[in-house]
C-alpha cells in the first residue's frame, strides 16, 4: 500500500476546495470563518450523540455539518440585519455557539468524550487506511470522496453564479443597484464554506484546513487583481504549499499537516517580500533605482 | 466521434460504461481473507507502544523485524503521526497494537488496516471476564487498557501473539510458540515477585496514588489499593474535586509517597502533593513510574521485564 499518493490528492483536494471559498472571505474580510466553525460545531457533536445515543462518525460529521451551516447562516444574518462588523458577528456567533456547546457537555454528557479533536478532526496521515467499502469492494479513501464532492458543489457554485459573485464581492452597492439580491449569494457562498470546513476537518483535522483557507487566496492577491486568477492562483499556490510541505515531512519525519501549513506560510511570506508589484524588497529596490537615475 | 456514423445512444453509452465498472471492480474484490506471509524473512512487524513491541520481538525473535511507533514517553492517546510513521505503516507485513481504546481514535485506522494486512489487537484477545471495566463511555462500559500492570495477563498476551504470529507464518509455528511460551515463563515468575515484593509493605500503607488511574490491574494482581486523580483517558482533565478527595484521603489515613508517571505532565501530581503539604501532612512523590510508555530503548526498563522491575522496586522503596 502507498500512502504518499492519496496523501497528496487529498491535500490537493483540499487547498482547490479551500482555496476557490477561502478567495471569497478574504474579499469580504471573514476569513477566520473556517476557525470560528471549528469552535462553533461542539453544540451540533453533541446534539448528534444526544439524539443518537453514539458517536459514529457519520452522526458527528452530520450533526457538526448542520451547526456549522447555522454558524455561517447567523454569522451573514447578524452582520446584515444588526449592522455588525463581519469580524464581530463571527466572534458573537461562534462564542455562543461554541459555549452552548460547553453547557450541554456539562448538563447531558459529562462522562462522555466529544471533544472535537477526538470525534470529529481527521488525520491526514491515515487518510489512505480509510477506505469506503461498497459491499466487498474497496472505493478508495473515504476523504477523496467527501472532500471531492465538496469541491464539485463549490465548483458548480463559483462557475454558475461567477458574475453576480465577483460583483458581490467586489462592491455590494453596485450589485445592488444593478437589481443583484446580494443577500442570496452571500448566504450561498457562507453555506459552501460550512460545508467545505467541516467536510476537510473531518478528512484532515483543524490546523491545515484553517490555513488553507487563508493563507493561499491572500498570497494570490498579492500577486493579481483579476478574480479569475486569484481563485486559480490560490488553488495552485495551496497546492503547491501541499507537495512542499510533504517533502517536508518526508525529511524531517515530522507532521504531515503541520508541515504543509508551514509551507503555505514560507510562500506567503516569499510573495509578500518578493511579489512583482507589492513586494516589499521590490518596491524598495525600484525606489533605489529611480533615485539612483535621478542623480 | 463524428467519424463514427452510428455511435452508441448515449444512454446505453452510459449502460455500457457502467457495466464495464462493475465487472473491473468485481475482479478487484476484497473481502475477509486469511494473511500467510510470502516473502524473505525478517517480517517487517510495526508495534504502536514499547510493550506490544517487546512482546512480538521476544516471540519472534530473528524471524521479525520490529518498529514501535510510539517512543518512550509518548502518550499513546494523544498520538500524531509523523510522514515516517506512515511510511513504516505502509511497508509493514505485519502491525500489531494493544487496542481496547488505549491508542485512542488510531484503533478504528488500525483496525481498518487490518484489510490489507494483518492487524492484530493483542490485549482485545484476552478473555473478555479478566478484564476491568471502569466508568461509562458513550452508552456502553469502558474497558481498562492498561492489561500489561498485571504479568500474568501480560503473559497471556505474549502467547496470543506467539499464535497470531505462528497463524500468519505456519512454516515457522513451532518456533514461535517455543519462544512464546518461554518468555511466558519469564513474565510469570516476574508475577510472582512482584507479589511478595508487593507484601513486603504494611497493609495499610499499601496505597498507590497516581496522576491518572494506569493502575487497576496492578491494584488487583498485586493487592495494593488504587486511587487516581484522573479518568482512565488522558484526555479526561481533572478538577479541583478531585483534588481535594485525593488530599483528604492522603492525610486522613498517612500516606507517605505519591507517584508520577513517565508520559503524564508532573503538574497534577504536585498540586495534590501542595495541598498535603497545606495541611500539615508531607509526602514524597516516590518516584517515576512507566504507565503507557516504556523507558528509552537500549536501557534496561526499554523492555517489558526490566520496566515492570522499575515500577515494582519503586513503589516498594517508597511505601515501605
Amino acid at each position: 500500500m502507498n500512502s504518499s499518493f492519496w496523501i497528496l490528492l487529498t491535500a490537493c483536494l483540499v487547498a482547490v476546495t479551500c482555496g476557490l471559498v477561502g478567495t471569497f472571505l478574504v474579499l469580504r474580510r471573514m476569513v477566520l470563518m473556517g476557525d470560528a466553525i471549528s469552535h462553533a460545531v461542539l453544540p451540533g457533536l453533541v446534539g448528534g450523540f444526544l439524539l443518537s445515543g453514539s458517536r459514529d462518525p457519520l452522526v458527528m460529521l452530520l450533526g457538526a455539518g448542520a451547526v456549522g451551516v447555522l454558524t455561517a447562516w447567523l454569522t451573514e444574518w447578524v452582520h446584515r440585519s444588526g449592522r455588525v462588523d463581519t469580524g464581530a458577528s463571527m466572534g458573537v456567533v461562534f462564542t455562543f455557539l461554541f459555549a452552548l456547546g460547553v453547557i450541554l457537555v456539562s448538563a447531558f454528557a459529562g462522562q462522555i468524550d466529544l471533544d472535537p479533536d477526538c470525534v470529529l478532526y481527521g488525520e491526514i496521515a491515515y487518510v489512505a487506511y480509510d477506505t469506503v467499502l461498497w459491499g466487498e469492494r474497496d472505493l478508495g479513501p473515504r476523504a477523496v470522496w467527501l472532500l471531492g464532492g465538496a469541491l464539485l458543489f463549490n465548483l458548480f457554485l463559483i462557475v454558475a453564479f461567477y458574475k453576480q459573485l465577483k460583483i458581490c464581492a467586489f462592491d455590494p452597492e453596485l450589485a445592488e443597484s444593478l437589481g443583484i439580491r446580494t443577500a442570496t449569494y452571500h448566504y450561498l457562498l457562507m453555506i459552501a464554506t460550512a460545508i467545505t470546513t467541516v467536510a476537510a476537518f473531518e478528512s484532515v483535522g483543524a490546523i491545515l484546513v484553517v490555513a488553507m483557507l487563508v493563507v493561499p487566496p491572500a498570497t494570490a492577491l498579492l500577486l493579481t487583481q483579476r478574480l479569475s486568477g486569484v481563485l486559480i492562483l490560490a488553488s495552485l499556490i495551496g497546492c503547491l504549499s501541499a507537495g512542499l510541505g510533504y517533502s517536508l515531512a518526508s525529511a524531517a519525519d515530522c507532521s504531515i499537516a503541520g508541515a504543509m501549513a508551514v509551507a503555505a506560510g514560507v510562500l506567503f511570506l516569499l510573495t509578500f517580500l518578493f511579489s512583482p508589484r507589492h513586494g516589499l524588497v521590490t518596491r524598495a529596490w525600484f525606489r533605489q533605482r529611480s533615485l539612483l537615475a535621478e542623480e | 466521434m463524428s467519424r463514427e456514423p452510428r455511435s452508441p445512444k448515449p444512454l446505453s453509452r452510459l449502460a455500457l460504461s457502467v457495466a464495464c465498472v462493475v465487472i473491473l471492480l468485481a475482479g478487484t474484490g476484497v473481502g475477509a481473507r486469511e494473511f500467510k506471509f510470502q516473502g524473505e524473512h525478517p517480517i517487517q512487524v510495526v508495534a504502536t507502544v514499547g510493550m506490544v513491541a517487546d512482546a512480538v520481538r521476544n516471540v519472534g525473535g530473528g524471524l521479525v523485524q520490529v518498529e514501535a511507533l510510539m517512543a518512550s514517553g509518548v502518550d499513546p492517546h494523544l498520538f500524531k503521526p509523523s510522514q515516517g510513521d506512515v511510511r513504516a505503516l505502509d511497508s509493514a507485513d505485519m502491525v500489531f497494537y494493544s487496542g481496547l481504546h488505549l491508542e485512542g481514535k488510531m484503533v478504528e485506522i488500525l483496525e481498518k488496516i487490518g484489510r490489507s494486512k494483518p492487524s492484530i489487537a493483542l490485549a482485545q484477545r484476552l478473555p473478555e471476564d479478566l478484564l476491568i471495566r471502569v466508568g461509562e463511555e458513550g452508552g456502553e462500559l469502558a474497558v481498562d487498557p492498561h492489561v500489561w500492570f498485571d504479568a500474568s495477563l501480560w503473559a497471556l498476551v505474549v502467547e496470543a501473539a506467539g499464535g497470531a504470529l505462528a497463524e500468519f507464518d505456519p512454516p515457522h509455528a513451532s518456533e514461535y510458540q517455543g519462544r512464546a511460551s518461554k518468555y511466558r515463563e519469564e513474565i510469570l515468575e516476574l508475577h510472582d515477585w512482584a507479589k511478595e515484593r508487593i507484601a513486603e509493605i504494611p497493609k495499610e500503607q499499601r496505597v498507590l496514588i497516581t496522576a491518572h488511574d494506569a493502575f487497576h490491574y496492578f491494584g488487583r494482581a498485586y493487592e495494593i489499593e488504587v486511587m487516581g486523580l484522573q479518568g482512565v483517558s488522558t484526555a479526561a482533565e481533572f478538577g479541583l474535586n478531585d483534588v481535594n478527595r485525593l488530599v483528604d484521603t492522603i492525610v486522613g489515613r498517612g500516606i507517605k509517597a505519591l507517584f508520577v508517571e513517565s508520559s503524564i505532565p508532573r503538574r497534577s501530581i504536585e498540586a495534590v502533593q501542595e495541598g498535603c503539604q497545606a495541611r500539615g501532612h508531607k509526602v514524597i512523590i516516590g518516584g517515576t513510574l512507566f504507565s503507557d510508555a516504556m523507558g528509552e530503548e537500549g536501557t534496561p526498563e526499554g523492555t517489558y521485564p526490566g520496566m515492570f522491575r522499575h515500577n515494582v522496586n519503586a513503589i516498594v522503596g517508597a511505601l515501605k
